[in-house]
Formats: structure tokens, C-alpha cells, sequence
């Protein structure tokens, strides 16, 4: 390659040389010599699209209302780290002949064929993505699931089934056991941000680590850690070890950080109680958005949980994010630990969810509340203030319903 | 910066002052001199553009100047040999738009490594001391010059960053981060450390002396390896300084 360009070069030199000659026999003047030549005037044709994502699946069936619980069920924005994309349907929906229609990185090409009718009642089905420049692939599951009638009024959330990240093994993810008891991806923390920042960390340097002394078994531990050098310069000094029933979209993590998480999934029940054990210690030094020491400011964390419509009047998808998690005005009940303090022993927390608004049960049945649950080191973590080293550990919490009769 | 500017400047006072008081005869060897100052125009580039480069969004010119003392020896019939010290700075400023651009940014230790599509500015600056060695011909009242130079550099910097577009880290099926348009929401890097202070290159070039003393010249300099060292492979082609440059010329004597 490069006696390639050696060469190329000498060549440019000497039309070079016999270019002024020219020019200047002719004409005795010397002009500016652009140097630009490499830059202008030779740019390649577009590479081929490298990327092999499914971006969005949207289901056509004949009664949307008898197959799922919402409308905007019929579609899903997948995320880029997302590799399993679950419909939940109704009981009794027939999963033999179903035909996904797949936006796909433009180019990319999907094996088996996009919009193609597949028998989903089986289980999962696997849709392989090649890029257009045919150079990656992605393997993706679609699955279809019918919703499961959570027969207990306590949910238990204890901790206990957590994994490394199964591509990178950076970093640990937490499952909860659904009514069938399979293992579900339920909480969501800032893991996989930090990781854009500290590639180096080890899974137990990340701020959302389990924690093997839990109350019961394991419980869970979330620090205020230093983001390192990426951190500081995208301003974003801290990453406050959080926890979360919801999802992390990694796309937002640098530009718009609040609404990289999605708070809130889908629950059918009316929640009363919010129950559980913590221990937490602040850390030493307050820093606000800037980095800088505020004296004397002792950091504290936060334990809420908050139930919300998640459609609004015009029948529009409701998420809550970062900004808006306990001022949304779909939010229905809220339960908050507000007493919390530093304590080196297991302290119990028993709340009760705080209701502003009805609950309407038929909406409830059909899927149309969504319940999130958070943990969080740092109360202003989102916002980059808090103290490093801040520490909040949590195990055994429950959400306690009652059946409405 | 400034002081290196400074002296550079009192120094090359001092050499053309000297030169202008020395006899034809300076070490015996029958020597010209002369002043000359300019302006690069040009750039750090990869040596045939790489498909990942889609376009140029901006291109600002940057304080290049360049200004030296020469030395010339006729020696045969029309031909004629050059020697010179010249400061100059090879600058750069610029925004490109790119696509699937392999990047990989390093920052106390700490590796970010993927594939961006979006928009990169990348702004150099290479202040340093070239000393050229050229054979001249004489053709009509224009000398052609050609031969390799040899620079040291004595400020160098090489930076910018990444904004408006997406990374996709490792590799195009990794988790897709937003890069945004400000300070804080982009990716910003720095490679000065990894730029080598010695630069080796061939260069060509006119002057041509419209008056007894007064001249205008143009040089076209292209170097023989990259403007980072050897072992640095965080951008994916090899970047050559490639640089021409306009100015005037003065007969010392």
C-alpha cells in the first residue's frame, strides 16, 4: 500500500513539474499552487449501510382489540441493545399464523423474509439481519407472550436472579421470575452507560453491583461512582448506582441523559403497600453539576415507586422519564420512603401508595397502568450531583396489592 | 507558543542581517541570500481519500505562516543549489462529514472505540523549523526548485471532536450512542501526543523575480510518512502533511 501511494505521489509531482513548465513557458507568470488537490475532487462513492438493525416491528391482525390489550401494542421501537422483542397478547390470541413486518437498517436484508407469516404458538422465533454491505449480522427473537394472571397480591422483588451482560460480561443485569417462572428482564439500571464511560471497570466497579450480604440471600447495591475522564468531559462527573423496573436507551445516554431511562411496565394490579429493607451511607463529598464541593451538603438517596396511565386521553403511548417520573400528570400513586437516612443495619420501609386519581379497573385489567419501582444512591443523580462513594443497599421489597371486588 | 515565535523571528532576523553584511564570498563558497516570507495552504490528509470521508462541511484557514532566510549557490550553467531555515505552521481546520468512520478515542486510560456517522472537525496546528535541501534550474526569470526538507516541530496539537451523528460502539452492531452538537454531548479527542516531532518530506517549488530584488515563489511539500508516529493506529488512515504555500521573496544580497 504503501509503495502504492509512493508511487502515485512521485507521479503527481512530476505532472507537477511539467504542469509549471508549461505554464510558465507560455505565459512567464507564476500563480498560487493549490495544495488542495487531495482534498477535492476525489471523494469515493458511499460505503455500503455496516448497520443491521431491526428498528421496529408492527404486527397487522384482523381484531387488534381481541389480540391485544392496547392498540399501540401492535407496534415496538426496538432498541439498539435490545436483541428480544416481546409482544404480550391476550390468553386466548391465536399465535400460528402471524406475519411481523420489520423496519430494518435501510439495505439490510432478514432471514426468514420480512413479513413472511410465522408460526409464533411454539415460542420464540429467531430473524437473522445481514447489513447491506454484508459484513454483520444480527440475530434477533421475536416473541409473542400471552399475558399470565398474577395470581399472588405480593409482588416479591428480592434480587436473587442477576447475570453479566451475556455480550460484553461487563456488567450485571437483574431478572424476575414471571407467573410462569421464567426469568424476565424487568429491572433496568445505568450499567451500560457507565460502560460507554469507564471501559476499563470491572463488573464490580460499576455503580449497580449485587450485593452477596443481602437482608435475605442477595440484595442489591448501588454507589455513586466517578465516570472517570469520558465523564468529566461530557460533563457528567458522577453516575449514581440506580435500579429500576423499565428500560436504559443507551442512545440518550450522552445527549438527552433524563429520558435514557424509561420508566414503567405494564401491571394489571392496584397496588396498597411498598415494602422492603435498606441500609445507606452518604458518601464524603458533596459535588454539584460542575464538580464543585458544596460544605457541609450530606448526600441522600431515594426509594419510590410510582403507578401511572400509560396512555394519555388521545390514546398516545405515556412513558415516564427522568424528568417527569413523579410530576407526570398520568401519574395516578405514588409510595416514597420519605424518612430515608444513613444506617449501617438493615432499616424496614413500609409505605403506603398515595393515590391522586381513580383507578379505572377495566384499564387496569387491560394493561393500561404501568408500575415502576426505584432505587437510587444519589436523589439528584440524575442530574450529576451527589457525593461518590454514596451507598444505598436494598433487598426483600415488595408491592402489596389488594383485589378489588 | 509566542516565545518560540519570538525568538524564531529574532533569530532569522539576525541570520538575514548577518547574511546581508557578508561578502559573496561567505565561507568562500560564492552564496546568495535571501528573505522570504508566505503562507501554507493545506492539510494533514490520507493519501487518496478513504469512502468513509463523504464531504467537506468547512475548511477555515488558519494562521500558516512561514518565514526563513535561504541560501543559494549557483553551480553549474543553469543549475544552481538551495539551502534555508524556515518557521512555519502547517495548520489545519476542518469539519467533514463521515459515514461507518472507525474511531476510537482514549482518555486517561479509559478506551472508546467505534463506528461514527456524523460530523468530525479536526484542527492542527504544527509550528516548526524546516530546513530545505533543493537543486534549482533557472528558466528564464524562474528558478524551479526541488529537493527534501526536514522539519522539527515545536508546537504541535491535533484535536477536535466528533458531534451530530451516532456512534455505534465496537463495531456497526454495538449499542448506538447519540453524539449532540455541544460541548458535553459530543465526543471530543485528542492525539497531540501522539504526533511525531520530526517530519521528513520532498518538496518542489518556483520563485520567480519580477524585480531585481523582489520575487514571488509557491511550494508544494508533501511529507514521506504521516504526521502521527509509527505506532499510532487510533485513526484509520495514515494522515501526510500535505501543504502548499505562496509568499514573496527578497534579495539580501
Amino acid at each position: 500500500m504503501h509503495l502504492k501511494n509512493r508511487i502515485g505521489f512521485l507521479f503527481r509531482y512530476y505532472f507537477f513539474v511539467k504542469m509549471l513548465r508549461k505554464f510558465f513557458k507560455h505565459t512567464g507568470v507564476l500563480m498560487m499552487a493549490a495544495a488542495m488537490m487531495p482534498l477535492s475532487s476525489c471523494f469515493k462513492d458511499e460505503p455500503l449501510n455496516a448497520e443491521a438493525d431491526i428498528e421496529r416491528v408492527v404486527v397487522k391482525v384482523a381484531q387488534p382489540e381481541q389480540f391485544f390489550f392496547q392498540l399501540t401494542d401492535t407496534a415496538q421501537q426496538v432498541l439498539s441493545t435490545d436483541s428480544v422483542v416481546t409482544f404480550v397478547v391476550r390468553g386466548h390470541a391465536d399465535l400460528t399464523a402471524l406475519a411481523p413486518r420489520l423496519t430494518l437498517t435501510p439495505g439490510a436484508t432478514v432471514v426468514p423474509a420480512n413479513g413472511s407469516v410465522q408460526d409464533f404458538s411454539k415460542g420464540p422465533v429467531t430473524y437473522v439481519v445481514t447489513s447491506q454491505d454484508g459484513q454483520w449480522k444480527r440475530r434477533y427473537k421475536i416473541v409473542f407472550e400471552p399475558q399470565l394472571v398474577i395470581v399472588s397480591d405480593t409482588i416479591k422483588y428480592d434480587f436473587e436472579i442477576f447475570d453479566l451482560e451475556p455480550s460484553s460480561k461487563k456488567y450485571y443485569l437483574w431478572y424476575n421470575l414471571n407467573a410462569a417462572g421464567q426469568p424476565i428482564q424487568e429491572w433496568a439500571s445505568g450499567n451500560p452507560g457507565y460502560k460507554i464511560a469507564r471501559a476499563t471497570a470491572k463488573p464490580d466497579e460499576y455503580p449497580t453491583i449485587p450485593l452477596a450480604e443481602g437482608y435475605e440471600g442477595y440484595g442489591v447495591k448501588l454507589i455513586t461512582r466517578d465516570t472517570g475522564p469520558f465523564g468529566k468531559m461530557s460533563k457528567k462527573p458522577i453516575a449514581a448506582g440506580n435500579l429500576f423496573l423499565g428500560e436504559f436507551d443507551m442512545s440518550k445516554a450522552t445527549t438527552e441523559t433524563l429520558k435514557s431511562t424509561r420508566f414503567g411496565l405494564p401491571f394489571t394490579k392496584r397496588p396498597t403497600k411498598y415494602t422492603g429493607y435498606y441500609k445507606y451511607t452518604g458518601g464524603d463529598t458533596y459535588k454539584d453539576k460542575d464538580g464543585n464541593v458544596v460544605p457541609g451538603k450530606k448526600d441522600i438517596g431515594s426509594i419510590y415507586a410510582v403507578l401511572y396511565r400509560n396512555h394519555d386521553a388521545a390514546g398516545n403511548e405515556v412513558m415516564l422519564f427522568g424528568d417527569d417520573v413523579q410530576t407526570n400528570p398520568n401519574i395516578v400513586a405514588i409510595a416514597k420512603v420519605k424518612d430515608l437516612h444513613e444506617t449501617t443495619e438493615w432499616t424496614a420501609f413500609d409505605v403506603p401508595f398515595e393515590y391522586s386519581k381513580d383507578v379505572d379497573e377495566q384499564l387496569l385489567e387491560n394493561r393500561g397502568y404501568s408500575l415502576t419501582v426505584v432505587f437510587s444512591a444519589s436523589v439528584e443523580g440524575d442530574l450529576f450531583i451527589g457525593a461518590i462513594g454514596s451507598t444505598l443497599c436494598v433487598d426483600k421489597v415488595r408491592v402489596i396489592c389488594t383485589r378489588e371486588e | 507558543m509566542k516565545k518560540t515565535i519570538i525568538s524564531a523571528i529574532l533569530v532569522l532576523t539576525a541570520l538575514a542581517a548577518h547574511a546581508s553584511k557578508a561578502d559573496s564570498t561567505f565561507l568562500g563558497m560564492g552564496f546568495r541570500f535571501e528573505g522570504r516570507v508566505g503562507y501554507n495552504i493545506g492539510g494533514t490528509a490520507p493519501m487518496g481519500m478513504p469512502a468513509t470521508i463523504r464531504a467537506l462541511n468547512r475548511f477555515s484557514l488558519t494562521p500558516n505562516i512561514t518565514f526563513g532566510v535561504g541560501a543559494y549557490k549557483p553551480i553549474y550553467g543553469r543549475w544552481g543549489a538551495k539551502v534555508g531555515i524556515t518557521f512555519e505552521n502547517k495548520g489545519m481546520d476542518m469539519d467533514a462529514r463521515v459515514k461507518n468512520y472507525h474511531m476510537e478515542i482514549v482518555k486517561g486510560g479509559e478506551v472508546l472505540a467505534g463506528v461514527f456517522t456524523g460530523n468530525v472537525v479536526t484542527r492542527v496546528t504544527q509550528w516548526m523549523f524546516t530546513v530545505p535541501l533543493q537543486v534549482t534550474c533557472d528558466v528564464g526569470k524562474v528558478r524551479l526548485r526541488c529537493g527534501p526538507y526536514f522539519s522539527y516541530l515545536t508546537g504541535r496539537t491535533f484535536d477536535g471532536w466528533a458531534y451530530d451523528g451516532y456512534l455505534r460502539v465496537d463495531d456497526p452492531t454495538g449499542a448506538k450512542v447519540m453524539l449532540g452538537h455541544d460541548e458535553g454531548e459530543r465526543g471530543e479527542y485528542d492525539f497531540s501526543d501522539s504526533m511525531r516531532r520530526l517530519q521528513i518530506g520532498m518538496g518542489i517549488g518556483a520563485d520567480w523575480y519580477f524585480m531585481k530584488k523582489f520575487g514571488v515563489w509557491a511550494d508544494l511539500n508533501m511529507g514521506f510518512h504521516g504526521v502521527h508516529k509509527s505506532d499510532f493506529h487510533t485513526i484509520e488512515q495514515t494522515l501526510y502533511p500535505i501543504y502548499g504555500a505562496v509568499g514573496i521573496t527578497y534579495k539580501i544580497r
